[in-house]
């Protein structure tokens, strides 16, 4: 069985695909979301193969639902929209389809036929996420879990981020936020420019380092604003100095 | 006045002959005056002596002149009449023609004096060539001088007058083609999503995609009405409007209720056809596309002394600190603008229950 999920903020919208889609028999319907929050929460938490996205929805796009998705962890795409075109044409190669409303059974066909296809292909729902983060500005803001709800925060307020196992521990001032990703992933997402990484499990905002002190043996610390102090490993120091210079 | 464009789509004026072939008689006509009274001083002054030597003298000077102003009126103008902007190069391209002028002023009109004198067994007497030619020239420029400064002053005001009626009829123009853009302002967007709506509805209640596939065409046969001058009677706008929150009910009726205040006794007044329309637009847009709660609306007609206020109110959304007005809200003001100048107003303002778009017409007159 094929798991889908169907985002958007339309009732009767969902009940189509909602109806063809089972209508397929080798699809099951794991859940229906009506916004982009919920759409986001739903893929963490049931892990479809598939998600149709709307790309206009309340709280997130269905284009920034994809681009907080992790790369590797990301289900099919499917961006469903009344927009003209040009908003998914970059989508193109890379997403699995998007159809235009209003659209008929053939051509949701069509899609089913490539997702079928393709649902053992990881590298193009990579390439769409990517495309998603660069169409967004997914840098500047992050889902993140909290008390039981995803919410979103800038990521200019983020201190460090810090690996542990399969975890992420992300730091702000106020408090830290548990993902489960790779800091690669999230690294990615964020963007070079502003978050480095000191050393293999930890990355730090540039924007927040107060000092750095020399150690024994060429070894650095990484001295916060907040007063936190971090270890950098010598194989990320040139990076960080020449970060810092810049 | 047609304004006519060619093929590359540049407007062009008008051909200013039509237009200044009415001064071009009046100048004709006071030249004429002008003639009349010059000969009638010099026969008068000449009471007592023949009566044909002044007139022969002073219409062979005045048939010189009229010839020299028909050339300025034709060949003149043709070349010239691009410098009226520039008056000393207009005078200046006149001017230089002068002594050409004086010359064959005294070659000819001596010569049809001393001619015509002959013919009627007279001889005419006049100073001796040399002393006559400052004299006569002086006599000419004068003449030629002033004349051309009442030329220059017709032709000026003439074409200044094309030139303000043109830039009228431009603005009129302008005017209507913006109102005809700014009351068509359906989104394609909304059309997109209104058939996926009704695609979806034959699948789940075919009367209910009945009802709004109707609803729809009528919305789009009152958005496609030419003419953005149109005013209707606010019964009439709120019909249109109640088709447009009908589609949208179908479409989120899960997260919004539409409530209703409407003045009855306004319901004659005279509106501008789908003007309320963009503002329910964005309460749509901005508190149930982008939120999540669940959104009241409150469609509002009322009067306040002699003016019709229209307003929109909605929860759920808020008025951005730095506000930058949407194209709905703009098409809207611009509308008003035209159609009213300053006596029309739109408002946004905010308060704890939401956000309220009003419209503030001024007369209200009852439809006849």
């Amino acid at each position: 069985m094929i798991r889908a999920l169907i985002a958007d903020d339309e009732w009767a919208a969902r009940a189509k695909l909602d109806l063809w889609l089972k209508e397929q028999g080798d699809i099951e319907v794991v859940a229906q979301s009506e916004d982009g929050l919920r759409a986001a929460e739903a893929i963490v938490q049931y892990a479809p193969d598939v998600a149709f996205l709307d790309i206009q929805m309340p709280g997130l796009t269905g284009l920034e639902v994809a681009a907080q998705l992790e790369q590797d962890e990301a289900p099919l795409l499917v961006f469903v929209t009344a927009f003209d075109a040009h908003a998914v044409r970059a989508f193109e190669l890379n997403a699995v389809d998007y159809i235009l409303k209003p659209f008929d059974k053939d051509r949701l066909l069509v899609t089913l036929a490539r997702v079928r296809g393709r649902t053992r292909d990881r590298t193009a729902r990579a390439s769409a996420v990517a495309i998603a983060r660069a169409q967004t500005q997914s840098s500047e803001r992050l889902l993140v879990p909290h008390a039981g709800q995803l919410q979103l925060i800038e990521t200019s307020i983020i201190e460090w981020i810090e690996a542990d196992d399969n975890y992420l521990h992300v730091h702000t001032p106020q408090r830290s936020y548990l993902l489960r990703r790779t800091l690669g992933d999230l690294l990615s997402q964020l963007g070079e420019r502003h978050f480095v990484r000191i050393h293999k499990s930890a990355a730090v905002n540039v924007a927040a380092i107060r000092a750095l002190a020399p150690l024994f043996k060429g070894d650095h610390e990484v001295q916060l604003r907040s007063g936190k102090t971090l270890r950098l490993s010598r194989r990320y120091k040139e990076e960080l100095f020449a970060r810092i210079q810049r | 006045m047609a304004v006519t464009q060619n093929e590359v789509g540049v407007t062009e004026l008008p051909t200013e002959r039509g237009v200044l072939r009415y001064p071009d008689r009046l100048l004709y006509t006071l030249w004429a005056l002008f003639c009349l009274i010059l000969i009638g001083v010099a026969v008068r002054d000449h009471r007592g002596l023949v009566l044909w030597k002044p007139l022969v003298i002073e219409s062979s000077a005045m048939a010189f002149v009229t010839v020299l102003l028909v050339l300025q009126r034709t060949v003149g103008r043709r070349h010239y009449d691009r410098w009226l902007g520039e008056p000393w190069k207009w005078f200046g391209h006149h001017l230089k023609w002068l002594p050409l002028c004086i010359l064959s002023f005294v070659v000819v009109v001596f010569g049809i004096r001393i001619g015509v004198f002959a013919l009627l067994g007279a001889r005419y007497i006049h100073d001796p060539w040399l002393s006559l030619l400052p004299y006569e020239g002086g006599k000419l420029t004068v003449y030629i001088g002033l004349w051309l400064g009442v030329i220059f002053a017709f032709d000026s005001f003439s074409r200044w007058h094309a030139q303000q009626r043109h830039l009228l009829e431009l603005q009129r123009a302008l005017a209507e083609s913006r109102l005809a853009a700014l009351s068509s302002q359906l989104r394609p967007h909304f059309f997109f999503n209104t058939l996926n709506t009704i695609s979806a509805l034959m699948h789940l209640d075919v009367g209910r995609a009945d009802r709004l596939l109707a609803s729809l065409g009528e919305l789009l046969r009152a958005s496609l009405q030419p003419d953005g001058q149109d005013l209707v009677p606010l019964a009439e706008e709120l019909r249109l409007l109640e088709l447009y929150a009908q589609i949208m009910m179908a479409r989120f009726a899960d997260r919004v209720t539409i409530e209703r205040h409407i003045d009855e006794t306004a319901l004659n007044a005279r509106v501008p056809a789908m003007l309320m329309q963009p503002l329910l637009e964005n309460a749509f847009k901005h508190a149930v596309e982008r939120g999540r709660e669940k959104v009241r609306m409150e469609i509002a007609a009322r009067r306040e002394g002699s003016q019709l206020v229209l307003a929109i109110r909605n929860t759920g959304s808020t008025l951005p600190p730095n506000l930058r007005e949407g194209v709905g809200l703009r098409n809207c003001r611009e509308r008003l603008q035209v159609l009213y100048g300053t006596d029309a107003a739109v408002h946004l303002r905010e308060d704890a229950a939401g956000v309220e778009a009003s419209v503030t017409l001024p007369s209200w007159e009852p439809s006849s």
